[in-house]
């Protein structure tokens, strides 16, 4: 069943949907790595699909790939790259498997995206001490 | 139509045995979910029971209208004294116990009779849909740890008689999480419902078919959310409740293996229905990514034009020069030469002027193009000397 045809079928119909008032519907299914609702973004449809996720500890990302060979197989469906390297080195292994691996590419920027803003907030956050205002 | 996979048999223990069932071909039947839903609907229909108000509600009076003159309105008045019933507005709709506007009838059409092959159609479409582990998992169904779909067991599954036992071939096939989602979807109805035998709601888990019960339907029953059915006797209302296809579907190999005979394969009629044969697709191919790729289109197409061509704005040819020399060429020789025609002419004028006044003319080019002092041929007392007499004298 091609990707096409489930998306036709999933577009205004699926468990994950979600519709707000927002102009753009959204997607709640895991694999989906802006959680848009859009035939690209959709995390079922594909054969392939790239997901990007915070490891449970805190520190450093997990990349999800789709097995293309196993899609019928969830238990086998998916393969995940633990980045726990600095910055720099997971978004250059995220940026190396899916450009140079020809892994949906067209999904590049958006799982560069999403690790730098898991990274980010994976910070510890720094809290600025304020000048001290004169009060009176 | 697709080549139709082999899909493993798991024991009930959920590991894969050595054998495995070539798909059956219900499984590439064209999923429609318009045509699931609309039979869903009408079969949804034939289990009602009719409601109605009593035949004879808001007519045991015997009302008369008082007619006009009495300074009330027109409406039968129910006859008779003594109580305070009497006299009071009767029949109407709008009557306090008048009978309601249209009462409703037993004979309203509940049912609804719906083609054969429409039904058959949206039975294919809903068992081909749960082959499908997008629409699976669309539909709310947590499989992500399930070996395969569609999820065939042994028919050692059909044989077993314990709660205990089902229970436990559910969570070796890590189905067990979609039982505790079931759980917890438990709640009251929102509504009337409750008070109509309807109290208690939940989600619905995996619907397991078998093909013969020696003990299955006893021990999967009392499953949360758990469904049994026969597959001679499949359900549309089961294998896509709510209408929407992708229900997870666990098969035994001997049901699994019977599909075949029962929808048949394209090269082959039904055996169990007569004159049955699958429905066609309307589309051999529907990769839609697959076909743009293919020779056949790739050949008729004209290469991409990644040039991108932006609205350019007009800019006046008359006001603009270098939009009037791309125009024209020759436009900008012809303003060097009126420009250097134009100084001529200016430089002979004052030449002119200047023999007139007796004033000898001072080359601008040569004074670097300042403004021309006149020098006077005739000596006289410099501007500035003029100026300070002239400042002299009007002090004094």
């Amino acid at each position: 069943m091609s990707a096409d045809l489930q998306w036709m079928i999933l577009r205004n119909n699926s468990c994950c949907l979600v519709k707000r008032k927002a102009v753009r519907a959204f997607s709640r299914e895991p694999n989906n790595l802006k959680g848009l609702n859009s035939f690209r973004f959709n995390g079922l449809v594909h054969r392939k699909s790239v997901a990007v996720e915070p490891k449970s500890d805190g520190k450093g990302v997990v990349m999800v790939l789709r097995n293309s060979k196993s899609v019928r197989k969830p238990a086998r469906n998916f393969t995940s790259i633990e980045l726990k390297r600095n910055a720099r080195k997971t978004l250059s292994t995220i940026r190396k498997v899916i450009g140079e691996g020809n892994y949906r590419k067209d999904l590049k920027m958006a799982a560069i995206r999403r690790a730098s803003a898991i990274i980010r907030s994976q910070k510890p956050v720094v809290v600025k001490k304020s000048r001290g205002k004169k009060k009176e | 139509m697709a080549c139709r996979p082999l899909v493993s048999v798991y024991s009930e223990k959920g590991e894969a045995t050595g054998t495995s069932v070539k798909m059956p071909a219900v499984f590439q039947a064209p999923i429609r979910p318009d045509i699931v839903g609309s039979v869903h609907m009408d079969m949804m229909k034939n289990g009602r029971q009719p409601y109605a108000v009593s035949a004879k509600a808001g007519h045991q009076t015997s009302a008369e209208s008082w007619g006009t003159g009495r300074a009330v309105a027109r409406i039968p008045r129910v006859s008779g004294g003594g109580t305070n019933r009497s006299g009071q507005g009767a029949f109407g709709n709008m009557c306090r116990h008048g009978r309601m506007f249209a009462p409703t009838k037993t004979w309203r059409r509940w049912h609804r009779r719906i083609n054969v092959n429409q039904r058959r159609y949206a039975i294919c479409s809903a068992i081909a849909a749960t082959g499908i582990p997008a629409l699976v998992m669309a539909k709310g169904h947590c499989i992500e740890e399930v070996p395969e779909i569609p999820l065939v067991l042994t028919d050692k599954v059909q044989t077993l008689t314990k709660t205990k036992e089902a229970v436990g071939v559910l969570r070796k096939l890590k189905l067990w999480r979609e039982i505790e989602k079931v759980k917890s979807t438990r709640r009251f109805r929102a509504g009337k419902g409750k008070m109509r035998n309807r109290r208690r709601i939940q989600r619905r888990g995996p619907v397991v078919i078998y093909n013969q019960d020696n003990g299955i339907c006893r021990a999967f029953r009392n499953i949360p959310g758990v469904t049994l059915i026969n597959v001679d006797r499949l359900n549309l209302l089961k294998i896509a409740p709510g209408g929407h296809v992708g229900r997870l579907c666990i098969w035994t190999e001997s049901a699994f293996k019977k599909l075949d005979s029962i929808y048949g394969t394209w090269k082959k009629a039904s055996e169990q229905k007569t004159d049955y044969n699958l429905p066609m697709p309307k589309m051999t191919n529907c990769d839609l990514s697959r076909l743009l790729r293919s020779d056949e289109i790739q050949k008729a197409l004209r290469p991409p034009k990644k040039q991108v061509t932006r609205r350019v704005l007009k800019r006046n040819p008359l006001k603009n020069l270098s939009v009037l020399a791309k125009l024209n060429p020759y436009a900008v020789v012809e303003k060097k030469l009126a420009k250097l025609v134009e100084k001529q002419q200016k430089k002979k004028r004052q030449e002119l002027q200047d023999a007139k006044r007796g004033l000898a003319t001072v080359d601008a080019a040569a004074s670097g193009g300042k403004s021309r002092p006149r020098k006077p041929v005739t000596k006289g007392p410099p501007a500035k000397e003029k100026k300070e007499k002239k400042e002299k004298k009007e002090k004094k």
